[in-house]
Formats: structure tokens, sequence, C-alpha cells
């Protein structure tokens, strides 16, 4: 009999494509969703009231939220993840006989892409409110500045952060590299070296972004944030209700010194429950 | 000899051992450096491997081949038993042919090319040989290379003009063409490339008792095309891609090409331009390739 070798699997006759939209997908939409997500987040540099109104705007798209969530960032992320994973199992580093820097930076691409995937499984966990049945879901949209201080607080978490966050921009910005040769944007060797400062300086742009976003939620006053909270939280819910705060209805009635005085007893589940992605009274 | 001495003790870096030393006129004692090397040998395939150590008399601008040989010559090991020759392949002996790849202290190189004296200076005690890692070992430092071999044939690494007819002259070639392809035209399939990328792991097919040796054959072949075809064969495809004649079949190259094992697989570690030998542009191949996949993938989904 001739071996007739059975027919590939629907994976190996797809490889190119699946590769190819693997390599994509790090670029669009994970990627893009990285640099808006660290610079939305580097915003908190320029006070609690401007990260608050960065998080509002988000949170404005209302019920369209959640499936942009899936099909923009979850999905993708998790596709590049699996098929990353499956990379990394056919592949044999071998960066102790081949000390050359592509090749440590190979390795890294790869140790960077597992630590990034477990810091973004704890960091959803923890803050998002997908984590909520395992203990997590942290944030609060109407809170955004003090419920993220109040979790990143202890020492440790922003430790882990800070290598969670770095491990990630890394894996970007040298991805953002290959990702150039894979799809032949540059070619020659020259075109790499000019193409590799680029992406250096991406890498340390969006790591700044990232490591400063980190200090900035430490160093935050976590009392007069939920001040600030509060009160663009009750313009909000007023707006919504057809007044104007200039119409003479004061704040008073979300009584916000409630709140504020003891945000480290209830830090960070407020009664109307954690980060509901339902925009402010939907 | 004694020249090979004086040089030797030039060189600090070097262990040397003093042995008895009987020149042609038989009353020298004088000191004599002798090489260590240890071998990783494997008598036959599927069998353990298990180091040996040798033990040679230095000579002044030994290569790796040299010291093979020496072995060879004496085939007794360093403990003193006789011992079966060490097998390794050869052939051109200056760097062409690209037969006597194998782990030179750990690197892929080629035998030829490996000078004694600069391999001391990275370890001084002894000289380490391992056949390649990424093919079937036949025996000690020879494996089987056919994997290689099958990935210019998946890319045809070739020009189609096979037959008999007159075509007349081919289209001529610009000079800036020429330059561009004649350093890929310099691959001696050596497979450096493919030893060194991480992305390249070994396949070894076995031929079971009841088989066939076409049964085996196509076996073994459709095991290596399920295998990344490796830099070698992407830098083939991309100079026979850039040949008047030769990209006549361009298209079946990048079909070959991003099929599976195909361009995809490259992870981008760059060991293979780091490694060759000929210092070929290879990662510029595979980008060049990568390009033109590109193009061919989106052409593949409109143009239809």
């Amino acid at each position: 009999m001739t071996a007739n070798d059975p027919s590939p699997s629907f994976l190996a006759r797809h490889q190119f494509l699946i590769y190819r939209l693997f390599s994509l997908a790090g670029l669009v939409p994970v990627g893009a969703f990285l640099v808006v997500h660290l610079l939305t987040n580097a915003s908190v540099l320029a006070g609690p009231g401007t990260f608050q109104s960065r998080v509002d705007m988000i949170h404005s798209l209302g019920p369209l939220l959640v499936p942009i969530e899936w099909a923009f960032i979850f999905l993708p992320m998790l596709f590049h993840a699996v098929v990353g994973f499956v990379i990394i199992a056919n592949g044999m580093p071998n960066v102790g006989s081949y000390a050359y820097v592509g090749n440590v930076r190979y390795t890294l691409q790869r140790a960077t892409g597992m630590i990034a995937f477990v810091f973004i499984i704890w960091h959803i966990t923890q803050l998002h409110w997908l984590g909520t049945p395992f203990g997590g879901g942290r944030f609060d949209p109407h809170h955004a500045t003090s419920s993220a201080a109040i979790t990143l607080r202890p020492l440790l978490v922003s430790l882990l952060y800070a290598v969670g966050v770095l491990s990630t921009v890394f894996h970007f910005s040298n991805g953002l590299w290959t990702l150039g040769i894979t799809w032949g944007i540059w070619t020659s060797p020259a075109a790499m070296r000019r193409a590799n400062w680029i992406s250096i300086a991406i890498g340390v742009l969006l790591g700044g972004a990232g490591l400063g976003a980190l200090g900035g939620m430490r160093s935050v006053d976590v009392e007069q944030a939920r001040a600030i909270e509060n009160r663009m939280d009750d313009v909000k819910r007023m707006l919504e209700g057809g007044q104007s705060p200039l119409d003479g209805h004061q704040p008073q009635s979300r009584s916000p010194e409630v709140r504020t005085t003891k945000p480290h007893t209830a830090p960070v589940v407020p009664t109307s429950g954690p980060a509901s992605p339902t925009p402010p009274g939907a | 000899m004694i020249k090979a001495v004086e040089a030797a003790e030039h060189n600090a870096g070097m262990k040397s051992q003093t042995v008895a030393d009987h020149d042609g006129n038989g009353h020298s004692a004088a000191a004599a450096r002798v090489v260590r090397v240890r071998v990783l040998r494997q008598d036959a395939p599927g069998e353990e491997s298990y180091w040996e150590r040798f033990e040679i008399p230095y000579v002044a601008n030994m290569n790796v081949i040299s010291i093979l040989q020496q072995v060879a010559a004496q085939a007794k090991s360093r403990d003193g038993r006789r011992v079966a020759p060490v097998a390794w392949d050869c052939n051109c002996l200056e760097e062409v042919c690209g037969s006597c790849t194998m782990l030179i202290n750990g690197r892929t190189r080629m035998a030829c090319s490996a000078l004694v004296d600069k391999l001391l200076e990275e370890s001084a005690d002894e000289i380490e040989l391992r056949p390649m890692s990424k093919f079937p070992v036949v025996r000690d430092l020879v494996v089987d290379r056919g994997r290689l071999f099958r990935s210019l044939e998946r890319v045809k690494a070739w020009v189609p003009v096979d037959d008999s007819y007159d075509h007349g002259p081919g289209p001529r070639i610009a000079p800036e063409l020429q330059e561009d392809a004649y350093p890929l035209s310099t691959c001696i399939s050596c497979g450096c490339c493919l030893e060194a990328c991480p992305q390249f792991t070994k396949i070894e097919a076995v031929r079971r008792e009841d088989e066939s040796a076409e049964d085996f054959e196509s076996r073994r072949k459709s095991a290596f095309d399920s295998g990344f075809v490796g830099a070698h064969a992407i830098s083939q495809a991309m100079l026979f891609n850039g040949h008047p004649t030769g990209k006549m079949i361009a298209d079946e190259r990048l079909e070959a090409l991003t099929a599976q094992g195909g361009i995809q697989m490259c992870g981008n570690a760059q060991n293979c331009v780091a490694v060759c030998p000929k210092s070929i542009p290879l990662t510029r191949s595979i980008a060049r390739a990568g390009r033109a996949a590109t193009v061919w993938a989106i052409r593949k989904i409109f143009d239809r």
C-alpha cells in the first residue's frame, strides 16, 4: 500500500492564516488596547478627576461596553494567548548555547508572554467586574481612582503590577519589531535596526506610562479622590435626571461625607454593587 | 615540532602537559602538548549515546578534521582502550561542501574551519564534539541531513528548465540583481542555520519492521513536510523567485512557503544569520519572504 497520509488537520492546513491572525491580533486590537489602557491609566497623574472623566468616557458606551470588550479585547487576547502557547510549546529555546541579542529577545518574548498571560488573568480577576464571583472585581467605575488606588496599595501588589506591566510592554514593543519582519514591512538589516529603535522608543514610552500610572495610583490621596469622584458622580446623576447641577439641587442628597469618612473600612464595595459595566443610572 | 612547542609556550591561555616526545633523532624528551577531546558517540540510530575521551598530540594550526584524523589513526581512548575510530562526514576541507557541520564546544560550525588554537581559547581543558542535535544520528558525528534537502525540494529551489529543448538564451540579469542574488547563492547546505534555530526541532522517523522502503520513505517525507522548512530553504526560495527564469514558478514556491511548516514558523530569533558560515543575509530573505507571502495571501484571497 502506498502510505496514504491522513489528511492534515484543519489547524495544520490553515497554519499560515492562523499565525498571521495571531500576529495581527497582537497589534490590533490587543496591542492597540494596551496603548489606550496604559495612557488612560497614566492620566491619573493629572489628578483623580482627569482619570475619572476618562473612565466615564469609556463607560459612556453603556450597554455596548460588554460586547465591545469581548469582541475587541477578551476574545482576541484569548486567541493570541492560545496560539502563543502552541508556538511556545513547539519551540526549543537555546539561549544557553547561542547568547545572541536576537535569541535573548526571542526567549524573553516567550517568557514575558507567559508572565503577561498570568498577570492579565490576575489583573482582570482583581479589578474587572468579571472577577466579582472570585472575590475580585474591585474596580468601581464611579470611583475609578480610589478603588484602583486601594487595590494597588499593598507594596507586593504594586511590585507584581510593575513586573506584569513591564513584561506586557516588552512583549508588545518587541512583538511590534518582529511583526514588521513577519509581515515584511522592514526587510533589510538596516531597516530592521531603524525599526528596532522605534520599537524601543515605544516600549520606553509605554513602560513609563505604565509605571507612571502605578506611581500615580499609589501617591493618590484616597479620601480626596473619593470626594472628587462622589462630586462627579452626583453631577452625572443629576444630568441624567434631567437636572442641571446649577438648578439649586445641591449634591447633599448623596451625602458624600458619609462615604468619604470611612473609605478604609468599606473601601471597595459601594452599595450599588461593584464595578457594574452598566452606565450610571441605567 | 619544536616550532609548535615554541608557539604553544607563547600562548598563555592553553593548558599544556608534558609527555615523552621522541623525535626523529630518538633523543629528545622535549615538552610536547596534547589536545584533549571528548566526543559524544553513538553506535547506530536509536542507540544510547555515550562520551568518549581522546588525547592527541598538539600540532600547530590543527583543525577539528585533523583531530578526528588523528583520533582515527590511533583508535585509542584516553584511558588506553582500543576503540572504533570516530565516524564523521567531511569532503572538501575548505568550507564549501557543507558536510562536516557538528557541535564544536556546544556551537554549530564546520569542523574544517574550526581551528584548534581558537577552540582552546574558548575552553582550554578539552574540546567537545557532538553530532548536530536537529538531525537523526547515523553514527558518532555523522547525521542524516535528509530533511535539509527535502526542504529544498518543498520550496522547489531550482530553475525549472529541465528538458532537452533549446529555449534560447534566458533573460538578461541586471547587475544589481546579480549582486543581490550572489550572497544567497553561496549557501553550502551545511545546516548551521537549522541547528541554531529554536523553531527548527528534530524530526526522526524510524523504519518499522514490517514497512517497505517506499512506505518508510513516504512516511519520512510527510513527517518532514509537517515541520519547519528552515532558513536555508526560505532564502533559496527568495533566490529563485528573484531569478528571471526561476520566478516562473514563484507562486508554487510561495504556496510551499505558506503551507504547514512554512515561513510562519519563523520566530525571529535571528540565530540563523548569526551562525551562517557564509554570512548569507538570511533574515533579509525571511523578511522578503514574509512580504511576498503577505502579498501572495492577499492576492490569493481577492484575485480568485
